[in-house]
């Protein structure tokens, strides 16, 4: 009970004494305070705060230093470090500043385990000044007057704390006033400083926690001086036209310091400085003369300055100045080249001299004009020629030879050494070897083996190589002792150059060699643009044109040609860049390709548009296989046809208007062999006018038993058996409708063989038989005659006949031709014989002619056999050979060679016995 | 003192010789007339103190002793007259420039004189004589100080750069 009203009394006490603080301040004093008062710590450094209890404080609140607490913000201190001096004194120790915070405040925990604040300090770390070092001094002319000097130094670490920096400086006998830095703390500068005192200089840094001198300097400030550089800088024109003379004001009195000085120059437009030799300009001087400049050449000059014996510092650079040299005469004269154009006439040449303008530091001035000089060289005898020229080219036309060209420049100074260049009639000295172009720096460079004669100079030409421009060339001259150079124009990227080195030799020159090159190479612009030539069923011609110089961007290295069906893998073939044409095999028939092509060069491809074409269904020929055999055998069917026709037009005709015998016209009465005068050869002749037989009459001889032939063997001459008339026995009687009736056709038919001819359809017919029927032996010759127009019907015409069906077959066939009215006089024996007589002596190509003639459409098979002679047949010729000569020949032609012959004879063959009298009955 | 002080005092005269008659001529340019037309007249030392300095001093203590007092009274009356001119010629900036570099070259070589007195010859006292005090005359008066004393220094200081 007693402590619970101690408690209540106690907090009251300090509810009132703080209230009682904050209400009425000063008038109240607080339970106590703390020492040392905000004190200023070194970090790292041990420090004791001590809180001491007002003894008032001790009677009403039972407050002792037992109950301190010390709190460092809000955290408590630990109780080891507290140590109770008394009961109302209380410390705290920390080691280690570093651990301490603002505030440190002293509490007080009351009963009840109240805690009341008693006081509170601010605590504050720092450290003291370290000394400043690296001190350094330098005095700035800032005119002719003033000096001030600036001292720099290390001010050191960072303290935490507010540091006065002091820079002092005395003479021996005299003190200044501190320089104090107003917005750094590490340099100050003295307005003015007197030369020739030493002067002492220090840096003072001091704050709460210490002070600090950096070393001290002792010196001379005309040691330190960085004077300002000269000014009013003049330049003026020497005699001489390589020397300028420089002028100037230095800013500072001699007596104070003497100087030294550096100038330096350039050319106006260069960047890099040129420097007089410092020993030449080591003394005091107001101005120098620059030596060993270019003529006619602007140049800028600088200059600055230090204490003569180079202790202090150089003055800035004085600004730029700038002076011009005089002209003089140009140093060299100018390179000169020669372009020949011989095209126009085989002896004069149009020769272009060109040289290069000179260009500083060689024309020392401005050039007015150049000067050349032509001298031709014996054998040609021509006075030198003299130009004077604005320009640097000169068109001449001048005759075949050899010349010596000089060119001179000319300033208003005078004028330059030569330049000479020898044309010769032709370039016959050794060219150049090995020349190859490589890029280098963004350079294109030619290189080459000199050739093993001593070489004045090489000439190196060069062209840009496009389709839509000419070439214009550029050249430059190269001294004899280099073997490589880079072109000195503008040299594109990506464009081809044609470059070509020729040697200059003091009595001709070499030809040139050539080579081209890129300075730096693409991928091509585009790509080759491909197409068929030729499309197959496996195969298509590709065809392209090489990519214009311009769009190749570089040396095309190689073609690729990509090629693919609709939905199969693109295929690809890589081409020689030479070529123009490809072919591409195995392909699938009647199908769509796409086809496209790239090129490369060395720095990638490029792919042209696609193209697409489909490959034939048929290859070559074989339509033209096809259809042609169908064609053949279509047109031997058409023709085997007609041939059948033809063969068979008697019989078809037969079948369509047969011939019907008139029977009003015969006349069996004078038909009797009895009344042959009644057959009125005139009235044949008549009928069968002149020429119009064309027929033949077949005689067949042979007594070979036409048994010996098997009727199958006889079937193929079924037909003409049909169309032949057979033997008279076979008549067919009164009304004329013999086998021999047939008004077109004469055969003669026997056992042994037979040969049958077409004749016209007027032509009439005999037969003779010289065999008998069916091997009867006739008595005599039995001639059937008709003169029925008539075809017979084909009862009477299908004559059984078998010997008409042997003559496929017969050893030998002779024919001879009836119209040869000599053998009419002749027996029919006499006629055979004769016939031998004929064909013996032809030849088998006669023979071959003849039997051409005669039966045209005939069968060959038929004609073949004809060709062959029987030796026994050949022997009976050769003995009628005497007697029928003067008769006429059977050869065609002496057929008509002989017309008198002819026409003293009727043009008609049949009957040929009527002639001779009429027939013979049997 | 270091061991160059002897030839600093010899620099900083030099320096004083060849600065002298430019301060002199500037200063008469600045007075306007009849200052610049009648300069012997107005300028002349005559009743005027000026401290003696001789060549044919034989002792070099004494040429320092001598130069001490010189360069005193010059210090003094460098003083008084860049003060005076202050107040007449305000806007003569190169005038007031040469008249204050010059004052502190003196006190400079003073400095160095006092050092080689005090090292080389031991000497902590000299007794110098300076010039009457302008402060308060008239304008005219001032300047003809002035003038007197700076045409008797540019005499004077010649000398001494010779003999050092």
């Amino acid at each position: 009970m007693f402590s619970g009203w101690n408690f209540m009394a106690h907090g009251l006490y300090l509810f009132l004494n703080f209230c009682s603080i904050e209400v009425s301040g000063a008038l109240v004093q607080s339970c106590g305070h703390i020492i040392p008062e905000s004190p200023v710590l070194a970090l790292g450094s041990n420090f004791t705060a001590l809180c001491i209890l007002n003894e008032s404080c001790l009677d009403f609140g039972n407050i002792y230093a037992n109950q301190i607490i010390w709190k460092i913000k809000n955290r408590m201190v630990p109780k080891e470090q507290y140590r109770e001096i008394n009961r109302t004194v209380s410390s705290v120790t920390f080691n280690d500043t570093s651990s301490l915070a603002t505030p440190l405040t002293c509490n007080i925990l009351a009963d009840g385990q109240m805690e009341q604040n008693i006081y509170g300090i601010t605590v504050t770390l720092g450290l003291p000044p370290e000394k400043p070092k690296n001190l350094s001094c330098i005095v700035y002319q800032v005119s002719k007057l003033i000096y001030p000097m600036t001292c720099t130094w290390d001010p050191g670490r960072h303290t935490f704390l507010d540091t006065q920096f002091r820079l002092k400086y005395r003479w021996p006998r005299e003190d200044f006033p501190d320089c104090i830095p107003k917005d750094a703390n590490s340099s100050c500068t003295i307005t003015d400083v007197q030369f020739f005192v030493n002067l002492e200089v220090w840096v003072e840094a001091a704050n709460a926690l210490g002070k600090a001198e950096s070393d001290r300097l002792i010196f001379d400030p005309i040691e330190i001086v960085k004077p300002l550089s000269p000014h009013n800088l003049s330049i003026n024109s020497g005699i001489l036209p390589s020397v300028l003379k420089l002028s100037w004001e230095n800013r500072i009195s001699a007596a104070a310091m003497k100087l030294k000085f550096n100038i330096r120059y350039r050319i106006i437009g260069e960047t890099d400085w040129m420097q007089i030799p410092p020993e030449d300009t080591a003394s005091p001087r107001t101005s120098f003369s620059v030596q060993s400049l270019r003529p006619y050449t602007e140049y800028v000059f600088s200059i600055r300055c230090m204490k003569e014996d180079g202790v202090g510092y150089w003055s800035d650079w004085s600004e730029d100045k700038t002076g011009m040299t005089t002209e003089d005469k140009p140093s060299k004269g100018p390179p000169l080249w020669r372009i020949i154009d011989a095209s126009h006439s085989p002896v004069f040449w149009t020769v272009h001299l060109i040289w290069k303008a000179l260009q500083p530091p060689e024309t020392n001035g401005i050039i007015l004009q150049y000067e050349v000089t032509v001298r031709a060289r014996p054998p040609l005898s021509r006075l030198p020629e003299k130009y004077s020229v604005n320009s640097t080219c000169l068109t001449l036309k001048l005759p075949n030879g050899t010349y010596e060209v000089t060119v001179v420049a000319h300033n208003r100074a005078g004028m330059s050494p030569s330049s000479v260049l020898l044309i010769p009639a032709r370039n016959s000295e050794a060219p150049v070897k090995n020349i190859k172009t490589l890029a280098k720096d963004g350079k294109l460079w030619v290189v080459w083996t000199a050739p093993n004669s001593s070489v004045l100079r090489y000439i190196v030409e060069w062209c840009l190589v496009s389709n839509s421009s000419d070439c214009v060339t550029e050249w430059q001259s190269e001294p004899e002792n280099v073997q490589g150079t880079h072109l000195k124009g503008d040299i594109k990227p990506f464009k081809c150059y044609l470059i070509t080195v020729y040697p200059l030799y003091a009595d001709g020159q070499g030809s040139g060699q050539s080579v081209k090159a890129y300075l730096q190479q693409d991928r091509p612009s585009k790509g080759p643009t491909v197409q068929t030539k030729k499309v197959g069923k496996a195969e298509a011609v590709l065809m392209w044109n090489h990519l214009p110089v311009d769009e190749q961007n570089g040396f095309i290295r190689s073609y690729t040609i990509f090629y693919k069906t609709v939905d199969g893998n693109e295929t690809a073939v890589s081409v020689d860049p030479s070529k123009t044409e490809y072919t591409l095999s195995s392909l699938a028939s009647d199908t769509l390709y796409t086809v496209r092509m790239m090129a490369y060069t060395d720095e990638g491809g490029r792919s042209g548009p696609d193209f697409t074409f489909t490959t034939q269904k048929f290859g070559e020929g074989e339509i033209e296989a096809i259809v042609v055999p169908v064609c053949l055998a279509f047109l031997l069917i058409v023709l085997l046809g007609v041939l059948v026709c033809f063969n068979k037009r008697d019989l078809i005709k037969k079948h369509i208007w047969p011939n019907v015998p008139d029977p009003s016209k015969s006349n069996i009465a004078q038909w009797s062999p009895q009344v042959p005068a009644k057959h009125n050869f005139s009235s044949k002749e008549q009928m069968y006018p002149e020429g119009s037989f064309t027929d033949v009459s077949v005689v067949k001889i042979e007594a070979d038993d036409k048994k010996s032939f098997s009727e199958q063997d006889l079937k193929p001459f079924d037909l003409l058996k049909k169309e032949k008339g057979t033997s008279e026995g076979h008549s067919s009687g009164i009304g004329g409708s013999s086998c021999m009736s047939s008004p077109r056709q004469s055969v003669s038919d026997s056992d042994e063989g037979e040969a049958t001819q077409n004749t016209s359809s007027t032509v009439q017919y005999s037969t003779v038989v010289l065999n008998g029927y069916r091997d009867q032996t006739p008595a005599v010759q039995v001639f059937s005659r008709s003169e029925s127009t008539q075809p017979l019907l084909d009862s009477e015409e299908r004559v059984e006949d078998p010997a008409g069906g042997h003559g496929g077959s017969m050893p030998r066939l002779q024919y001879f031709r009836q119209n040869c009215g000599q053998d009419e006089t002749t027996t029919d024996r006499l006629r055979f014989e004769r016939a031998k007589q004929v064909v013996s002596p032809a030849s088998e190509e006669d023979l071959v002619g003849f039997a051409q003639l005669q039966i045209s459409g005939q069968n060959s098979q038929l004609l073949a056999l004809g060709l062959e002679i029987n030796p026994e047949e050949a022997a009976l010729a050769e003995v009628l050979q005497a007697s029928t000569e003067g008769l006429c020949t059977v050869r065609p032609e002496t057929v008509e060679e002989n017309p008198a012959a002819v026409n003293e004879m009727p043009k008609s063959y049949l009957p040929q016995t009527v002639r001779q009298g009429g027939y013979m009955p049997q | 003192c270091r061991s160059n002080v002897y030839e600093q005092t010899r620099k900083q005269v030099a320096l004083l010789n060849a600065t002298a008659q430019d301060l002199f001529s500037l200063y008469l340019k600045c007075q306007g007339e009849p200052f610049s037309s009648e300069t012997d007249k107005l300028c002349s030392p005559n009743g005027f103190f000026f401290p003696d300095f001789h060549e044919n001093r034989t002792s070099e203590k004494e040429v320092m002793v001598a130069m001490y007092k010189l360069f005193a009274f010059l210090n003094a009356s460098l003083g008084n007259i860049t003060r005076d001119q202050e107040e007449l010629n305000p806007t003569a900036k190169e005038l007031l420039d040469r008249l204050h570099n010059t004052t502190k070259t003196t006190q400079g070589l003073i400095s160095n004189l006092t050092c080689l007195l005090c090292k080389n010859y031991n000497i902590f006292q000299v007794d110098v004589r300076y010039g009457p005090n302008s402060k308060g005359k008239r304008a005219f008066k001032k300047k003809q100080q002035g003038c007197q004393v700076l045409r008797k220094y540019v005499q004077v200081i010649s000398h001494a750069a010779r003999i050092l």
